[in-house]
């Protein structure tokens, strides 16, 4: 019974990915297409959930569909492109296809012959909690976890040099 | 539940610490001071960090052990790396501070990021785990990219750092793969493997004893990946494209500190992964390796013979270097490694010298670098021509200086690993190489100076005097007696190993 609720959100989560996917490099709406971006990537988030990734789903909601999007959106606002009906064609569509359906038959062989077959029991899983991840932060991977946020400190440091204006520039 | 957490020792990343927390007291003492005023406050603070980073780096001297959970490993071959690397930082800071002033661009950022800069390389020198050879080479590269545009107001800039962004982050890519196939491979990231329990207790070393012959094959393509990817950051041919452009546009300063510090850095966690870690797979990666050495010798060498800008002419110099260091990788004997240490160290005074020539020349804004510029030089300011010439014929390998005893040392130890040809081809790209570096130096000695030139120097402080000055000294009295640099060398070169 169970399984069947299961089958009923994953399907309807993949059409949701898959018309938003479409609809993401079909609309000529730039703002429309970030907009189609967050559904896409809210129905990876939630196969994510349906593979007991509980943690990985989260991250995916806060980085992608939280900071990306709204970092492309304030991006389109603050660089003042064109917003609206803009035609984005440049002629590449076939480049593209071809890149994207390559992408596509590549992985697709890999997944298919590593997995086929397979049956994964997902029965008494657990999946992978918060509190191993966090375990192991703060455990053996203590020192990178440090070691970023100076890497974040440094990004940091660094947009503000790039983003302020020349009003100071001092002549001697 | 119990959080098994390392034991932490913090000598072993004093340095960094040091020079983090140096560079946020830098930030923050800017802010309370405020606007104008003469600055000086930043490139003496800067100074202490660096000093105290030393001193630091010094006291780690002898240890031989893995820290904090296996993730750096304090040996003498990353403390040989990280006293240079402050060394280098130290002449940068204070060319920069007579660069930056002169041309009213001297904002505390600069030094903060190249601070943090110095921390990421010295990490990437230490990283015993592929995750903080990933990170660290972020650190200093996100650093890099903004010192790198640091003058806004010019175009070249931005273009450069542009350039070397898109280029830096793609290379990233290639890191990031190579990382993921030896977690494929291994089932962990770390680079020894230890006796600690927990998730990492194997590592490649660990792995290619206790793995069967023949189930090497992704530990192999990681290896190529990893090479392509930190090959990148060391400007080696065919992935240099990044080079001239940043090297051009990027403030003198920045420029020399990247050709000195950042292959520094790059090597240095190549020379660990090849030289120590995968040293049993090493008919394996060395035919790649020679291939990138002979490519980056000739093309380096080639190309530059045709620059007419002073700064592209030894970024493709600093190419053809780069693959005179990889001779001394592929020898993969001590003195291999120890000659290429050293070939870093003297490379890295001398080219520094050479931008600090080129940035007290450039005028405001960098507006003279082409090789024209620099015509009858020596008739209106003969030190800084003899300096440049000095510079000049070192880096060309010309005896007396301490760029002939560098080449002499990798290349020694490439012959005796028998690579001879390696070796002949090496020679051949040096001798081409200084026919570009004696065309600089006929146009300073052999021609007049254009009429109406501007004065050749112009409002720069004694500190980039005093840094050509040391450069200089260091380049000659090197190249005279160089045995105590070999030295302290040949006793940097030991790694960490399970056994000892």
């Amino acid at each position: 019974m169970a399984d069947t609720y299961l089958q009923v959100i994953f399907w309807a989560f993949f059409a949701l990915m898959a018309i938003a996917g479409i609809r993401v490099v079909t609309t000529r709406n730039v703002i429309h297409a970030a907009l189609y971006l967050v559904a896409t990537l809210l129905g990876a988030a939630s196969m994510y959930v349906l593979l007991y990734a509980e943690f990985v789903a989260w991250v995916q909601v806060l980085v992608y569909v939280g900071a990306v999007v709204v970092l492309m959106l304030f991006g389109l606002m603050l660089t003042r492109a064109p917003i609206g009906s803009a035609n984005f064609d440049n002629n590449q569509r076939l480049v593209g296809a071809v890149c994207a359906g390559l992408l596509f038959a590549v992985t697709s062989f890999i997944m298919v012959g590593a997995f086929e077959g397979q049956e994964i029991d997902f029965t008494g899983t657990e999946g992978t909690k918060v509190q191993s991840i966090g375990e192991a932060i703060f455990s053996i991977y203590v020192l990178p976890f440090e070691i970023v946020s100076v890497l974040l400190l440094a990004a940091l440091v660094g947009a503000v040099v790039i983003s302020r204006r020349d009003e100071g520039r001092v002549d001697s | 539940m119990g959080l098994n957490t390392p034991e932490i020792e913090l000598l072993g990343i004093a340095p960094e610490i040091a020079l983090v927390v140096g560079a946020l007291f830098i930030l923050i003492v800017d802010a309370i001071i405020g606007e104008g005023g003469n600055k000086w406050h930043l490139w003496i603070l800067s100074t202490i960090a660096l000093g105290v980073s030393i001193f630091l780096a010094v006291q780690a001297w002898g240890s031989n052990e893995l820290q904090m959970g296996d993730m750096i490993a304090v040996d003498g071959f990353a403390a040989f790396v990280k006293i240079t690397l402050a060394v280098f930082a130290l002449l940068t800071v204070w060319l920069s501070r007579s660069y930056l002033h002169r041309d009213g661009i001297e904002e505390s950022e600069f030094y903060g990021l190249l601070l943090f800069a110095v921390a990421g390389m010295m990490l990437m020198a230490s990283a015993a785990d592929l995750i903080m050879v990933f990170l660290a080479l972020e650190t200093f590269s996100l650093a890099l990219y903004v010192l790198v545009g640091f003058r806004r107001t010019s175009l070249t800039g931005q273009e450069s750092a542009m350039k070397y962004f898109l280029l830096g982050a793609f290379s990233s890519t290639f890191l990031l793969l190579g990382i993921a196939f030896v977690y494929g491979a291994i089932g962990s990231t770390q680079m020894y493997g230890s006796s600690a329990a927990g998730a990492g207790a194997q590592g490649i070393a660990t792995a290619l004893v206790s793995l069967p012959a023949g189930e090497f094959t992704l530990l192999v393509i990681a290896t190529g990946l990893l090479v392509v990817g930190l090959g990148f950051k060391v400007a080696a041919v065919p992935f240099h494209m990044w080079t001239p452009d940043a090297y051009q546009g990027a403030p003198s300063p920045v420029t020399g500190f990247m050709a000195a510090a950042t292959k520094l850095a790059g090597f240095a966690a190549l020379i660990r992964l090849l030289d120590a870690i995968l040293f049993p797979l090493r008919g394996d990666w060395r035919p790649l390796v020679i291939g990138i050495a002979v490519l980056t010798m000739v093309v380096g060498s080639v190309l530059a013979v045709v620059q007419e800008d002073l700064k592209r002419l030894l970024a493709y110099s600093s190419i053809a270097h780069a693959g005179f260091v990889f001779t001394g990788i592929i020898a993969s004997n001590d003195r291999g490694v120890s000659g290429s240490l050293f070939y870093l160290a003297t490379y890295g005074i001398t080219v520094l010298g050479a931008f600090a020539v080129i940035a007290v020349l450039g005028g405001r804004d960098e507006r003279r670098t082409t090789v024209d510029d620099f015509r009858g030089l020596f008739y209106e300011s003969p030190l800084l021509a003899g300096a440049l010439t000095l510079f000049l014929l070192s880096l060309a390998g010309v005896p007396a200086t301490v760029g002939f005893v560098g080449k002499l040392v990798v290349f020694g130890a490439a012959v005796e690993a028998g690579y001879s040809w390696l070796v002949v081809v090496g020679v051949l790209a040096s001798a081409v190489a200084a026919f570009f570096y004696l065309k600089v130096l006929v146009v300073m000695y052999m021609q007049e100076r254009q009429e109406g030139a501007e004065p050749a120097t112009s409002g720069y402080g004694g500190l980039a005097t005093g840094v050509i000055g040391l450069a200089a000294l260091a380049t000659v009295a090197l190249g005279l007696y160089w045995s105590p640099l070999i030295d302290f060398a040949e006793r940097a070169t030991f790694f960490f190993s399970a056994g000892g």
